[in-house]
């Protein structure tokens, strides 16, 4: 069962495509990698699934709703964690989910066991009563994730989840994403460029350069491509492939 | 899923395979999202000391213009009033221009407004909920402020319904300032834009169009009937002469200028309304074309 289903979609800015004909499904219940480049077209991507950007043309399915129609739905159903989010200062984590809860419209009487799960499960428990403006960028992205978390998500969508993050910020990050994995059977999609994170981390990975879809599948039949089983090759050739030339060192992409 | 259905894990996510949304959306109250933003805001200016800032800035605003105008030994209400309202034609649209020109564009650039359109609420009561937050804080420290004023007078026997008119048509007007600022900050992409365009606002509404207005009529541009139209078209206008028409004599000048205007109180009342709701509106439209 696909969880997300775009068909031909296509997004320009002008004279750039962002995003040409792409056409890709997420199975229900996978950890789904959207990999490429930086100007790849992502988080164009993204933010269509998220119903933040229209498409040109084509569309977008989540759980078999046309995103344009369910807007609403998809918001109260789905935990998005924007790549920049950012939080105002002056809060404390709980009172930053509390706001989100209150808004949810999260009825008061479970309102405050449901932030202190998802404080816990992210691991700020000990932090959640600290202002905001004090916290690490890796517990700003973990509290961002806790605020996903307060949907009781079924699809989590995570945008450069570990951007910025120091290699134990990263570590920490991919357990509790691990674990979440572990207790629900939860569709997660994440954007990056890290091919670690991919190796880590998901199921299934697309492949996207210059607004084109060059794979997707598995992530052991993309190591598969590559010479040496690995996946840096194998993405290499794939973005060597689609410019016309030999395969060579590509640095936007970390191993 | 609602609530009852949602089922309870450690991590807050559901167990469900598949991935389901509700078959129709939640919408929750307005009033309570709404509600909910304006809370928020609200309680962010009091942490970050605006609240405080805006109070001592209008106190310390009335206060000198009291002081000054009871050297002598007596207090001589109309020259106070007047006196106020000049500078406040000067103050009070800097000070809210500069007060909400981030309101959006800047929860944009620290990645909040993300975060919130991200949520299931429509932008439209982010908003809204966002302007009436800073209208609360920005009012309360013009009633606060100028009301510490007010009380001195009082203490003199010398508070008359002019200097409570000048309280009631500075919040008027700091609600209109206010709701211009928020449409710059909505249509604004950087934080800078926003203010270099709310300074530009300032400069023709206190400092320019007046001057424009009353030459055009004065060089027989226009005829004298267009003055009206002149005070309408610009909130700092409205407030300078709503503010002024309780006062028995002006000091002369422009702002006789601008009170021989004609129009009624009731009329003043209604533009600076449709000033504050106009940009309001606008923005709660506009703000749906915002890329995040």
């Amino acid at each position: 069962m696909n969880a997300i289903q775009t068909t031909d979609l296509t997004k320009r800015y002008g004279d750039v495509v962002a995003l040409d004909g792409v056409s890709l499904s997420v199975e229900a219940g996978t950890t789904f990698g959207l990999l490429g480049t930086n100007g790849a077209g992502k988080s164009t991507l993204f933010r269509m699934l998220v119903g933040h950007l229209t498409p040109d043309s084509g569309n977008v399915t989540v759980g078999g709703r046309d995103v344009t129609d369910a807007g609403h739905e998809l918001r109260e159903a789905v935990g998005y964690v924007p790549e920049d989010a950012g939080f105002p200062p002056a809060l404390t984590g709980r009172e930053v989910l509390d706001y989100q809860a209150r808004i949810r419209g999260v009825p008061r009487a479970e309102r405050a066991d449901r932030v202190a799960a998802a404080l816990g499960t992210v691991g700020l428990d000990d932090a959640a009563d600290r202002r905001v403006g004090g916290y690490s960028n890796g517990m700003n992205r973990r509290l961002a994730l806790a605020s996903a978390l307060l949907a009781r998500p079924t699809l989590l969508l995570l945008d450069e989840p570990t951007a910025g993050l120091d290699p134990l910020g990263v570590a920490e990050f991919h357990r509790i994403l691990e674990r979440l994995r572990e207790e629900a059977d939860l569709t997660v999609v994440i954007t990056t460029h890290v091919l670690a994170e991919v190796e880590a981390l998901c199921d299934d990975v697309a492949v996207l350069h210059q607004g084109n879809l060059r794979f997707s599948g598995a992530v052991d039949d993309l190591r598969e491509m590559g010479e040496s089983g690995d996946l840096e090759p194998a993405f290499r050739s794939l973005i060597a492939d689609a410019e016309g030339r030999e395969p060579r060192a590509t640095p936007e992409v970390q191993r | 899923m609602t609530d009852s259905e949602s089922p309870e894990t450690d991590g807050g996510v559901a167990d469900e395979t598949a991935v389901r949304l509700p078959t129709r959306g939640r919408d929750g109250s307005a009033l309570q999202q709404v509600g909910t933003v304006t809370r928020l805001e609200y309680a962010l200016s009091i942490r970050n000391r605006w609240a405080f800032a805006l109070t001592g800035l209008f106190a310390s605003l009335a206060v000198l213009v009291v002081a000054l105008g009871g050297q002598g030994g007596v207090v001589r209400s109309d020259a106070v009033v007047v006196s106020l309202v000049e500078l406040s034609a000067l103050l009070l649209p800097l000070v809210a221009l500069v007060y909400g020109y981030d309101a959006i564009v800047g929860n944009d650039e620290a990645g909040w407004l993300g975060v919130l359109f991200a949520l299931p609420v429509p932008r439209s009561r982010v908003v809204v909920g966002t302007y009436v937050g800073r209208l609360a804080v920005f009012a309360g420290a013009v009633v606060a402020g100028f009301g510490i004023g007010g009380l001195w007078l009082a203490s003199t026997g010398r508070l008359t319904a002019a200097y409570l008119g000048l309280v009631g048509a500075a919040v008027l007007g700091g609600g209109a300032f206010l709701a211009l600022s928020l449409l710059v900050s909505t249509l604004a992409a950087e934080k800078t834009h926003a203010l270099g365009g709310t300074l530009l606002l300032w400069v023709w509404l206190a400092l320019v169009h007046d001057l424009v207005s009353v030459g055009l009529i004065a060089a027989d541009v226009v005829g004298p009937d267009w003055l009206p139209v002149f005070v309408l078209a610009n909130p700092v206008t409205v407030f300078r002469v709503l503010a002024l028409q309780a006062v028995p004599t002006v000091t002369g000048g422009m702002a006789d200028v601008l009170v021989g205007s004609g129009l009624t109180t009731p009329v003043l009342v209604g533009a600076l309304v449709v000033w504050i709701v106009s940009p309001v509106w606008l923005s709660s439209r506009l703000v749906a074309r915002r890329s995040v």
